[in-house]
């Protein structure tokens, strides 16, 4: 699949994410309350047949890493042209 | 696929120090489903956290012109849209710095796949369990006894349909069903037609007359031995335990009759004649058709009947809260247009079940109602005209 960036994190546990020429710098945030992530179970049949929809519970996500801070353009050196 | 060079590269390009980072980096990129759209975020209370972990399942509850639900099995949720402030990604495996500490492994890349997001999400709210519906099915078809002669009905409802039709939790369900007095007839949930109620009341306490039992000892076998010919003893136990609290004395099966739903019942029976009384004249006729032994006061009426102290005579006339809307506007409408004006003490019992887990009566008053004094006595009255 197609690459969004490199997360790194300092040693004081801040996250930094590099997503092309941007660092953002974040934060872990324990959720209060967790997301449940839902997938709906026989997505591709078609036609009801007297059986309920279904949503699966594939994961509980508990943790998240925040970045709302505004990101830093990296500044890469453009070699002048002679 | 990134390699750890072309990390350190961008590190560089970035001019972060590698000596102020952890060693661990995660090369994220898009998975093969994320954009399929195909889940949805469902924000949880640590309690359905709880639930879920445990191997319990949520249930979404509603018809299509309801608002959806979502029920745990003792408690419901109102379900309403989000929008988060960000996008999130979600990347499972993603290791936090505490994780990364304390796992000593030797990788310094691990390539995570982000395998969806979302803007948005369901938020839940703990709501009132919407159990005005589980009333008005029942009373499509009330049972009338063994002996009537109405036709057959398909208005009948398994535990089964009921979990499909109404908006609340199992349990939420099953503890409406005790109050309503309803039971269970081959199968199907029956509410019992009231005179047919009465009747078997009726039964039960003349027969403690008759043998002058102590209204706290009435023993189910005499009864169903005694009654067993005129009603079936199904509807027989179903009346005492619906108006008796159980217990079992020396390997026998009694019952300590509840004062206050009897006198009450027989208040109804008696006020759904007419449609007002002169209080003073009903009281005593009331007093007088309840079982010997017990007392009625005005206060069992609370929710059942309203009196009206400023009319000469007083008068009492039948108003059950459960005949009034579910919806918290339309109530107070309601209540409104019955009466201008009323007091703290006689608007309470047609309010209380509207109120939220940790709401006041005084907190529902302050926002559906204005007060002003009348007489030295606070009342109140509609905010908006009622027609």
């Amino acid at each position: 699949g197609s690459l969004l960036g490199d997360l790194h994190y300092t040693r004081e546990g801040v996250p930094v994410l590099i997503v092309g020429h941007h660092i953002l710098y974040g934060k872990v945030v324990q959720l209060e309350k967790p997301f449940a992530v839902l997938v709906k179970r026989g997505a591709g049949e078609a036609g009801p047949e007297g059986l309920p929809a279904c949503y699966t519970v594939t994961a509980l996500i508990k943790t998240k890493l925040l970045f709302k801070t505004r990101p830093k353009p990296i500044i890469t050196n453009v070699p002048k042209k002679v | 696929m990134r390699n750890r060079s072309e990390v350190d590269a961008t590190l560089q390009t970035a001019k972060l120090n590698a000596a102020e980072l952890l060693p661990v980096v995660h090369c994220l990129s898009f998975g093969p489903q994320a954009g399929a759209g195909e889940c949805c975020l469902l924000q949880l209370e640590p309690g359905l956290c709880a639930e879920l972990e445990a191997g319990r399942s949520l249930v979404i509850r509603g018809e299509k012109d309801e608002h959806a639900v979502l029920c745990s099995k003792d408690k419901t949720y109102d379900m309403k849209i989000a929008d988060t402030s960000n996008m999130l990604l979600f990347v499972p495996g993603c290791k936090t710095p505490e994780q990364l500490n304390a796992d000593q492994a030797s990788c310094n890349i691990i390539h995570s796949q982000i395998a969806g997001f979302s803007n948005h999400y369901w938020e839940l709210r703990r709501c009132r369990p919407k159990l005005k519906k589980l009333r008005k099915l029942l009373m499509e078809d009330p049972y009338e006894g063994p002996d009537s002669q109405k036709d057959q009905t398909f208005s009948k409802y398994t535990t089964e349909d009921l979990l499909s039709l109404i908006q609340a939790s199992e349990e939420e369900i099953l503890h409406q069903l005790q109050v309503l007095s309803a039971c269970k007839i081959e199968g199907y949930w029956r509410i019992l037609e009231f005179d047919y109620e009465m009747k078997l009341l009726n039964h039960v306490t003349q027969l403690v007359d008759s043998e002058s039992w102590s209204l706290s000892k009435v023993p189910l076998r005499s009864c169903l031995e005694e009654l067993g010919s005129l009603e079936p003893t199904e509807m027989i136990e179903h009346i005492l335990l619906s108006y008796g609290r159980k217990y079992v004395d020396d390997g026998e099966v009694y019952f300590e009759m509840h004062e206050d739903k009897t006198c009450r019942a027989i208040a109804q029976m008696l006020l759904q004649n007419a449609v007002k009384f002169n209080l003073s004249e009903f009281q005593e006729v009331w007093q007088q058709s309840v079982p010997e032994g017990m007392t009625t006061r005005l206060d069992q009426l609370k929710g059942l009947a309203l009196m009206d102290k400023s009319s000469r005579p007083e008068t009492i006339s039948l108003l059950k809260v459960e005949d009034l809307p579910e919806n918290n506007q339309e109530r107070f409408n309601s209540l409104f247009s019955i009466r201008e004006k009323w007091t703290e003490v006689d608007i309470t019992p047609y309010i209380q079940d509207l109120c939220a887990e940790k709401q006041t009566v005084g907190a529902l008053l302050t926002k559906y109602a204005r007060s002003s004094m009348q007489n030295g006595v606070r009342v109140y009255n509609s905010r908006r005209p009622i027609s």
